[in-house]
């Protein structure tokens, strides 16, 4: 090792560079003096190159281990042992090894960790954004390497940058067909993603304001492209989450006693035989959807979903739970039967459980319930009576409703008498429970919006909705939504429409279909743009081994080893060929090679009868003592001399053509001679 | 053990190093192509696939597709570096120009001259002998560039020098594309020069006529020897033919005392030693400007001045007793 190495000055500003380019989407997770951290490091490492300060000591070193044990253990206690911990300590030991790195090996450790921040960042989003970003920063890295090994007086950053982009180029064809060919590897074992992101969405639980808090928000929740059918109508498209059957006069919840949800407690659920429950009905809808990460572990679908290939798992109250959080965009399929009924017979545990209501309060609206019960025949028309209450009399729906007392179903129903879906679907429920009627709240999402472009439809936060199942005898359990009555248009046109004069409506996003998205152009982009993304989703982030294996069997039928191996080499050694074309500039062949090779071979023949040129022997000469030995093959040798002089010793331009036909002079001479020797060498 | 490790690397290096010299042509002129560029990954090469290595395994646990994209693209990327690597050496031009001679012991300095095909960069080459330090070049603005690489000398004769190895790292420093050539590269090393008093040669306490500053020549008379065969007639001394004694020469000397002989026989040491006295005196007398000559065993140059007679009378020390004189 050559002690005095000393990191030429443009490479360490690209090297700082590509650490901070690399860092700065961490900084957004990380705790912010982390951050402050690596700011320092960066600044010292400028220093040390400076002069200014010197390396740091064995002490400071061993200061900086302890430093960051010290801060890293109680920091690992709080948010756990997840990936956001991890990532905080690799990008703290990645800044430290900066100030004591001296050596190009030290550096070379330092640019592989900013290859493995770069895949850190991914763990995180894998948008289009994500994606061009950290090509820009993979850029920036391979610049590094270049100007590292470029000779120490060449300071030219602007070809640096070129020839890294020209490489960044040239490498992209063999990674996208490893990308789609390279066979894809299930986990080894399932680590799935801890992260102390906030969850994002509806929430296991529905106090008064919670829904209506996500209708300010603009923000995607997921995309469903429904497949061989068209898209069942508006009003129909209720995306069930979650359903919540405990209340206790304030917050629905759902059920205590399975509230972790674990595979194992999912599985239990699936063994309840929910197949019996379940009458399917009406045509089937398949469809796909790709959700956003919600950190939480249900999943959306319509009525009565069933999981086609997916690993997920459905509860007793046909709710879709995924294997873990939903740490990342999830891309799941469904198939639904709108006219599906379950539960004809309803347990007593189950009963009791959709029954149940706190001891005390709300006299007046049980009262109201206990009347109106009585004065109808059937819980069919008891239900019809309470939505007609709702839209025969003056409710409104709005996100900014009026506060409410401790008896906060009479005050709704009596005195503000305005509300968002909460309050409409908890009371509607509580007036069902006071009535005797088994009845439970549905927390999800209403309504979509179709993206023209790629034909596929979008549901935002704020088409976040609650509503009611009620169970009827004979009927099982039935979707009622008493928000609908209230407000037709929330149902049937969304909820923009129903909410177009609202203030507080999609108050916290300027970019959604309201607002600047009223603007025609403005909304067609943000349409356009989210087809785009859309379709990253579905062709880029979305393949996994699944996917790879479908698209193996459509292009093989059979799927085999060795189909795989062949399409992997044959493909990846095509594109590095062609690569390699323009990567490596070849020297076009010389113009007198033909010419030459003839007369070479014709020298050699020549040797045989003892007539091989000498070294340095002039062309001229050498024909002329040929001519002299064998007179007989004078033409020949004439034609082919003048030939190879001329091509060779001639200063002028000489045109493609005329060298092609010089070519095939030479041979036709070259083989005359040949047969001349023969014919001699047999006559002898 | 590490001995044993460090003589199995040894003994496999000095194998291989027999194997390329077995293949390397020697020719004044090379281009690089294909046959005899080298390529292998250098320790940051080896790391750069270890982190991409990481990086995959942490796309299959996490099942996070663009992180598999990130994997390959790395690994695209390697490749491409083998491929810049290759072509920052191919089709590079050297050629071997006569190089001067040196001191025993010093650097020889050997002159080679790289070009390039027009609109082709060869950046950030290195070029070396064994054990010696690296010379850089850039081929960027100029298509030809002359080099000089330096190796230490430890034998006075005609230095040939061993191979020459081209290397480059450039442009992303993950593989080592080297070549190995000879470029027919030899120079002739002077003894190494030995301190020593010229007191001993002007002065001492030995006749005049012993001393190495007579030289025969035809001006004063010295004495009589023998006839012999073949000598001029002229010079016989025909009187003492007459009187009886026999055919004799008579002899003439000049006597010239700012003539100075550097006689081999004068000086005291071993071979090598002699020679490496000689040379200081030749050194210090060529600076001073008055002609000296030379006398070796089976070699004599007649006294001179300049330059080129300093060259010449170095370089008979050089060659001395060599038995694989060349011309070069």
């Amino acid at each position: 090792m050559d002690l005095s190495y000393q990191i030429p000055r443009s490479a360490l500003i690209w090297i700082l560079l590509s650490v901070a380019v690399v860092l700065v989407p961490q900084s957004v997770r990380m705790p912010a003096w982390i951050s402050v951290v690596a700011a320092v490091c960066i600044v010292w490492r400028v220093l040390i190159f400076r002069g200014k300060l010197s390396y740091p000591s064995r002490w400071m070193r061993i200061l900086i281990v302890l430093f960051t044990l010290a801060v890293s253990i109680p920091q690992m206690r709080s948010v756990g042992i997840g990936l956001d911990s991890a990532a905080a300590l690799l990008a703290l030991g990645f800044v430290f090894k900066l100030i004591e790195m001296k050596q190009k090996r030290d550096i070379y450790i330092v640019i592989s960790l900013c290859f493995v921040m770069t895949m850190v960042a991914f763990l995180y989003s894998q948008s289009i954004v994500a994606t061009l970003y950290s090509l820009g920063a993979i850029l920036v890295i391979l610049g590094a390497m270049i100007a590292l090994n470029r000779s120490i007086n060449i300071s030219d950053n602007w070809g640096t940058s070129k020839m890294a982009g020209k490489i960044l180029l040239q490498a992209m064809p063999l990674a996208v067909v490893l990308f789609y060919v390279f066979p894809r590897i299930a986990p080894l074992w399932a680590v799935p993603i801890q992260s102390s992101g906030a969850s994002t969405g509806v929430s296991n639980e529905m106090s008064p304001g919670d829904i209506s808090s996500l209708g300010r928000s603009g923000d995607l929740a997921f995309r469903v492209q429904f497949e061989n059918s068209e898209a069942p109508a508006h009003e129909l498209l209720y995306w069930r989450g979650l359903v919540l059957t405990d209340f206790d006069g304030e917050t629905w919840r759902r059920e205590r006693s399975r509230s972790s949800f674990s595979i194992a407690s999912a599985r239990a659920d699936k063994q309840l035989q929910w197949e019996g429950r379940m009458s399917r009905g009406g045509a089937a809808f398949d469809y796909n959807i790709i959700l956003e990460a919600t950190q939480q572990s249900w999943v959306y679908g319509l009525h009565l979903a069933e999981a086609i290939d997916d690993e997920l798992f459905q509860s007793r109250n046909f709710e879709l739970f995924n294997n873990g959080l939903v740490t990342q965009r999830l891309s799941y399929n469904l198939r639904s039967y709108l006219q599906s009924k379950t539960d004809f017979v309803l347990v007593d545990r189950v009963r009791r459980q959709n029954l149940e209501l706190p001891s005390g309060g709300n006299s007046q609206s049980r009262e109201f319930a206990r009347q109106l019960r009585s004065s109808v025949t059937s819980n069919r028309d008891y239900v019809m009576a309470v939505l007609s209450h709702f839209s025969q009399n003056e409710y409104f729906y709005t996100l900014n409703p009026a506060l409410l007392g401790n008896n906060r179903i009479d005050d709704f129903l009596f005195e503000t008498r305005e509300g968002f879906c909460e309050h409409y679907s908890s009371t509607f429920a509580y007036l069902m429970r006071a009535a005797g009627i088994p009845a439970r709240v549905v927390i999800g999402y209403q309504g979509a919006e179709l993206n023209p472009f790629e034909n596929y439809m979008m549901v935002y936060q704020y088409n976040a909705h609650a509503w009611n199942e009620v169970w009827l005898e004979d009927e099982g359990w039935v979707r009622f939504d008493p928000t609908g009555a209230v407000s037709p248009d929330r149902v049937r046109l969304g909820v923009e429409a129903a909410l177009r004069d609202d203030p507080a409506f999609l108050e916290r996003s300027l970019f959604s279909s309201s607002g600047l998205g009223s603007i025609n152009w403005i909304n067609s982009l943000r349409l356009r743009m989210d087809a785009l993304e859309y379709e990253w989703n579905r062709r880029v982030v979305n393949y996994d081994e699944d996917v790879q294996f479908e698209l193996f069997e459509k292009i093989f039928g059979q799927v085999t080893e060795q189909k795989i191996l062949f399409l992997l080499f044959g493909l990846a050694s095509v594109v590095v060929i062609v690569v390699a074309f323009t990567v490596i500039r070849f020297e076009p062949k010389s113009k007198r090679g033909p010419v030459l090779s003839v007369y070479n071979k014709m020298s050699k023949d020549l040797e045989k009868i003892g007539l091989g040129r000498m070294k340095g022997e002039g062309p001229i000469a050498y024909r002329d003592r040929v001519v002299a030995a064998r007179p007989d093959l004078r033409g020949i040798m004439m034609q082919i001399t003048r030939l190879y002089v001329e091509i060779s010793y001639q200063r002028r331009q000489v045109e493609e053509s005329e060298i092609i036909s010089q070519a095939k002079q030479i041979k036709r001479y070259g083989r005359q001679l040949k047969k001349a020797l023969l014919k001699t060498s047999l006559s002898t | 053990m590490r001995i044993k490790t460090l003589n199995v690397r040894s003994a496999f290096k000095a194998r291989f190093s027999r194997w390329m010299a077995a293949r390397v042509k020697r020719k004044e002129k090379v281009t690089l192509n294909r046959r005899i560029i080298y390529i292998l990954p250098t320790r940051s090469g080896l790391m750069f696939v270890f982190a991409a290595s990481l990086v995959f395994v942490a796309a299959i646990n996490y099942a996070v597709s663009l992180a598999f994209g990130l994997a390959f693209l790395m690994i695209s990327i390697f490749v491409l570096a083998i491929l810049h690597g290759f072509n920052n050496l191919n089709q590079l031009k050297l050629r071997g120009l006569s190089s001067p001679a040196v001191f025993c012991e010093d650097q020889a300095a050997f002159k080679i001259e790289l070009s390039r095909f027009s609109g082709r960069n060869h950046e950030a080459l290195e070029l070396s002998f064994p054990d010696s330090h690296a010379t850089y070049v850039d081929l960027i603005k100029n298509d030809q560039e002359p080099v000089e690489v330096f190796i230490k000398t430890n034998e006075r004769g005609c230095f040939k020098a061993p191979l020459l190895r081209i290397t480059t790292h450039f442009p992303l420093g993950l593989c080592r594309a080297w070549s190995v050539v000879d470029l027919d590269l030899q120079c002739i090393v002077y003894p190494k020069p030995v301190n020593f008093s010229m007191a001993d040669l002007s002065g001492g306490s030995a006749s005049e006529e012993e001393s190495a500053f007579v030289v025969s020549g035809s001006e004063d008379y010295y004495g009589l020897r023998d006839y012999v065969p073949g000598d001029s007639l002229r010079q016989v001394a025909w009187k003492n033919v007459a009187r009886g004694q026999g055919m004799q020469l008579k002899q003439f000397v000049d006597y010239v005392d700012s003539e100075v002989w550097l006689d081999w026989d004068r000086f005291y040491g071993s071979a090598e030693e002699k020679l490496s006295r000689i040379c200081f005196c030749t050194v210090k007398l060529a600076k001073g400007g008055s002609p000296f000559g030379l006398k070796l065993p089976g070699l004599e140059i007649a006294p001179g001045v300049g330059p080129e007679h300093r060259a010449k009378l170095l370089r008979a020390l050089a060659l001395f007793d060599k038995a694989d004189v060349g011309e070069s």
